[in-house]
């Protein structure tokens, strides 16, 4: 296994948070489009989006003093 | 670039076998014919192929063991496909004219979600409706679960996003950075030798990169089934 490298960990807790994010905002722009909710789908998908990348985040750097990630509930 | 080796179409979808697919076909063979030839002698003491194998088996079984426990060594076989495919797709990129599949975020995408769905399908089959269960952070209050559980479910849904991104952006990244170089070395000329040391350094640091990204790719997808074997 690879020593864990700083740049990496960054890396990767940056595109946790960018995921989430795109997730959320994705399903907010269905419920948009399929619901005719707009636009409260997109405004209410941004923030559980957002929320949801920062509980990654913070999953993520719970585990990264002890070598790898770890995903948990 | 995307090329077409023989068109294909049916109706308006393009099936064609391009470069890509090309690539992946002989990565496949490539990972057979080691595995294969690599085993066919079952020496005692194992000749070089025979240790590579032994060796890419041992590590993938290791880390099963590890992370999923002894009962995940039934999802041993999927583990080890992925991981081979990944590591031989981004090792196979470097070679000069050749193409990196993996760098490209529909097959990266493809594969994520084939391991979301399968981890969601192992999880349902596991705990039936218990699985619902992991989408509430046990010990929370129930009138947190308005705010809680959509964040939780987004939280869930973003594996195969964060999954793919990560494998598709590292490749992407290392390439295009050694094209910008490669850039470099024709405007400059006659001082055009040093991108090229530059890029030398940087094809180093792809090679570790290109495992390292099948090695993250392979240990997620072995959390993610620990998270649908054993629940919280």
């Amino acid at each position: 296994m690879p020593p864990p490298s700083g740049l990496g960990a960054g890396f990767r807790i940056g595109i946790e948070l960018l995921a989430s994010l795109i997730v959320g905002l994705a399903l907010g722009w269905m419920a948009d489009r399929f619901l005719g909710v707009r636009p409260w789908g997109l405004v209410v998908g941004f923030f559980v989006g957002a929320a949801a990348g920062m509980v990654n985040v913070f999953r993520e750097a719970q585990g990264l003093g002890r070598g790898g990630p770890r995903q948990g509930g | 670039m995307i090329e077409r080796i023989v068109p294909l179409h049916i109706g308006s979808v393009d099936i064609s076998y391009t470069n890509s697919a090309l690539l992946m076909t002989i990565a496949v063979v490539l990972i057979t014919l080691l595995l294969m030839v690599g085993t066919r002698r079952r020496a005692l003491v194992p000749s070089r192929l025979q240790s590579v194998a032994e060796l890419a088996y041992e590590f993938i079984a290791g880390m099963v063991d590890e992370n999923i426990g002894h009962e995940g060594i039934e999802y041993f076989p999927l583990v080890f496909s992925i991981f081979m495919f990944v590591l031989f797709g981004n090792v196979l990129g470097l070679i000069p004219y050749s193409f990196t599949f993996t760098s490209h975020i529909i097959v990266t995408f493809a594969l994520a979600l084939f391991v979301f769905l399968l981890v969601t399908l192992v999880a349902f089959a596991r705990h039936g409706i218990h699985f619902f269960g992991f989408f509430f952070p046990p010990g929370a209050p129930v009138f947190m679960a308005p705010i809680l559980v959509p964040i939780e479910i987004v939280s869930y849904l973003s594996r195969p996003v964060s999954l793919s991104i990560r494998l598709f952006a590292n490749m992407m990244a290392g390439h295009t950075m050694m094209a910008v170089f490669a850039g470099f070395t024709i405007t400059l000329g006659l001082f055009g030798f040093f991108p090229i040391l530059i890029n030398v350094a940087l094809f180093a640091l792809e090679v570790i990169v290109t495992a390292l990204q099948a090695y993250v790719f392979t240990i997620l997808t072995c959390l993610y089934l620990r998270d649908a074997v054993h629940l919280h």
